[in-house]
């Protein structure tokens, strides 16, 4: 089939986009012609999923209830077909002597799967039932809640803030650092740092250049992040709308992430500024409302931080500067 | 860094599974003769080591028996694996050497544990990317992963293969089989890999099902490499059946390589339809075997094969049913691809590869 002393074309690359754009043109033509109708093609995915497991069809427990019923019953008439010319006869002999015996068997097993298949409905009514309870009452996860008047370079706040995180042991995150204005200062005063931010479309990836910003939840961010991996934190436009199990988990996965000895520094607004005729349409939205810098400092230093607040010129928005203690432990760990 | 004072006194690889049938582990032997002939003191430490290569390598807890000051890890990272958390815990200068892995999402609905050890994979790039001092990444592909992961430094080097096993002397046995279910006629279609719902095997029975239908009522299809995934191997078997193409379509599991280069030898077309491959050392193979390859350009296999192959537009039977008769019947083709592709596999071969890796090594850690 293959022939080597073929000349080879002057320019390989655009010979094989030639054939390329035949081979798309021989398909359409075929297509056309109805020698292989794209009917055939579904008819081929649909076979194969037949025998994919369960989950590979979507992951559907009623789909998996229909496959728990259809296995149910167990056939206890084994087929009997040989390719051998005797093969059959002494095959069906046998059935006829065990029959009574693999009958007994099968039959006790079918009533067990049966039993098993019965609670397995029983559950997904109930799931499906607990579901509906469940998004009745579901709380929405807090987005971004940027303030023009105090996310931005030249903010009161920022300067102290690069102070405390600026010299971290570890790298520096900035959550819903935007377009990593944050990040660049940081950086400058040689700190180790990156962003993450659950608004992809602030970050503009082809403007990044060494700059490291993330397009993601920072909860997501932070469960691929390394125990104790991370030297400081920074959060800005993140915890005030979070409603007290959000604010809870995420303190919990700082906690984890933040190596001992780390600054966690939170900047939020007062419910005033909150509040206020100008504030951004996400606060109506929001599931929680900001905590007072006493409550801040209350929460972190129950969660094992040393805490100090400040507020803003104008009184309304503040700076927590959070340091988590260094972990005491009984145990020494082990030499290696 | 105290390699950076006086260089290394040692560059040691560490690897989940030292194994001779596999890519990675072909790749930390001949890794670490490079090392060694570079004037590197270098040893393997695995966490399972094939009964082949017991000499060769120690496991890993054993390390702190030949640790010295200075000492820097080359993790090859491939899957999920105890060392990872070892080499973290160590604290060496690390180089991780990202051969890419599968994604939990190709096993999700096959096989849970595959899933969570995929995940676990996850955790573990993320733990160790950001500590490394160079990532070493065998694409574009893989290196824009490692750059997510946190590694701040990386270089592309492709795998230190020993792709000459494809034009070793073919198995004589396997060959008069092949050249016995060829002789009515009929292309013959390789495919090597693992049996896995990320190389999509059932994908390629759906085109040899086309092929069949549209061009060449006698093509096979032959489907090497052994599973892990009981699952999508029975599914795949029953799929086969039920499309009546069990003659037509072989399975013969994982086979010595003298049969690999039986099966290379008898192929008329390399056709790969994987959902992700790290990086795809069979269809280099086939390059060197000079079997023109058409592929799907998934994961890193663009990169791989770079303009020596078909890569495919489109995923349906029909699409690659036609871009397989092409190449089956059109010489001009079939020689521009076979000379591209001898011309790649070169690029991707031998000691170049090797002095990159190593140029790569010294950048960061200091000559031997």
């Amino acid at each position: 089939m293959s022939s080597t002393d073929e000349t080879l074309p002057a320019d390989p690359q655009a010979y094989v986009a030639q054939v390329m754009a035949e081979i798309a043109e021989e398909v359409r033509v075929r297509r056309a012609s109805g020698d292989l109708p794209p009917k055939l093609e579904r008819e081929l995915d649909e076979l194969f999923l037949a025998h994919s497991p369960v989950a590979g069809r979507g992951g559907d427990l009623g789909d998996a209830l229909r496959m728990v019923d259809a296995a149910t019953f167990i056939d206890p008439v084994v087929p009997v077909e040989s390719e051998r010319a005797a093969g059959a006869v002494v095959k069906k002999g046998m059935r006829s002597l065990l029959l009574w015996y693999v009958g007994w068997l099968t039959h006790q097993m079918s009533q067990s799967t049966s039993a098993v298949s019965r609670a397995l409905h029983i559950v997904d009514d109930r799931l499906q039932e607990l579901e509906r309870q469940v998004e009745g009452q579901r709380v929405p996860a807090a987005g971004v809640v940027e303030f023009p008047a105090f996310h931005h370079a030249d903010a009161w706040w920022v300067e102290p803030t690069v102070a405390a995180v600026a010299k971290a042991p570890g790298r520096i995150l900035h959550v819903a650092c935007g377009d990593g204005w944050l990040v660049r200062r940081v950086i400058a005063a040689g700190g180790d740092a990156y962003g993450v931010d659950p608004r992809s479309r602030v970050i503009d990836t082809s403007a990044l250049g060494p700059l490291d910003l993330r397009g993601e939840p920072v909860g997501q961010h932070l469960r691929a992040v390394a125990a104790a991996g991370l030297g400081a934190m920074v959060l800005s436009g993140t915890v005030e709308g979070m409603a007290g199990a959000e604010r809870s988990q995420l303190l919990t996965a700082i906690g984890s992430r933040l190596a001992p000895g780390g600054t966690l520094v939170i900047h939020s607004v007062t419910r005033q500024a909150w509040e206020a005729a100008d504030a951004p349409p996400e606060t109506d939205l929001a599931a929680g409302r900001p905590l007072r810098p006493e409550a801040w400092c209350s929460l972190l230093e129950q969660s094992g931080y040393d805490a100090v607040a400040r507020s803003g010129p104008g009184g309304a928005d503040f700076l927590v500067t959070a340091v988590r203690a260094a972990i005491t432990s009984p145990y020494q760990p082990v030499e290696r | 860094m105290s390699a950076a004072a006086g260089g290394p006194v040692a560059v040691h690889q560490f690897i989940a599974t030292l194994n001779p049938h596999d890519a990675t582990g072909a790749h930390a032997l001949r890794l670490r003769e490079a090392l060694r002939t570079a004037g590197w003191r270098s040893e393997i430490f695995a966490e399972a080591i094939h009964d082949d290569l017991a000499a060769e390598a120690f496991k890993h807890w054993m390390y702190p028996e030949h640790a010295a000051p200075g000492d820097v890890a080359i993790y090859q990272f491939t899957t999920s694996s105890a060392v990872a958390g070892y080499v973290a815990e160590r604290g060496l200068p690390l180089i991780l050497d990202f051969h890419n892995f599968t994604g939990p999402e190709y096993f999700a609905g096959w096989e849970p544990q595959s899933v969570r050890r995929a995940a676990a994979a996850a955790d573990e790039l993320a733990l160790l990317a950001p500590r490394a001092l160079l990532g070493l990444a065998k694409s574009t592909f893989s290196e824009e992963e490692l750059r997510r992961a946190g590694c701040r430094h990386t270089v592309i080097t492709p795998v230190l293969a020993d792709y000459r096993r494809v034009a070793a002397p073919p198995d004589r046995r396997v060959a008069a089989e092949l050249a016995h279910l060829g002789a009515d006629g009929g292309a013959d279609i390789l495919f090597v890999g693992r049996i896995v719902p990320s190389k999509a095997q059932h994908e390629l029975v759906k085109a040899l099902w086309a092929f069949r239908r549209l061009y060449d009522r006698k093509a096979r299809l032959h489907l090497v490499g052994g599973t892990s995934s009981f699952e999508y191997s029975k599914a795949l078997q029953g799929f086969v059946h039920d499309l009546g193409l069990s003659a037509a379509v072989r399975l013969p599991g994982e086979v010595s390589d003298a049969a690999l280069a039986a099966y290379f030898d008898a192929a008329d077309v390399y056709l790969s339809l994987s959902a992700h491959e790290g990086f795809g050392v069979p269809l280099v193979e086939a390059m060197v075997a000079g079997v023109p390859v058409v592929t799907r350009g998934a994961g890193a296999v663009s990169d791989t094969v770079a303009d020596a192959a078909l890569v495919l537009a489109a995923a349906d039977p029909s699409y690659i049913a036609a871009a397989v008769h092409r190449v089956c019947t059109d010489g001009q083709l079939r020689a521009t691809l076979t000379a591209a592709g001898v011309r790649r596999a070169a690029e991707l071969s031998g000691d170049a590869v090797a002095t990159r890796i190593l140029r790569a090594v010294a950048a960061v850690v200091g000559g031997p």
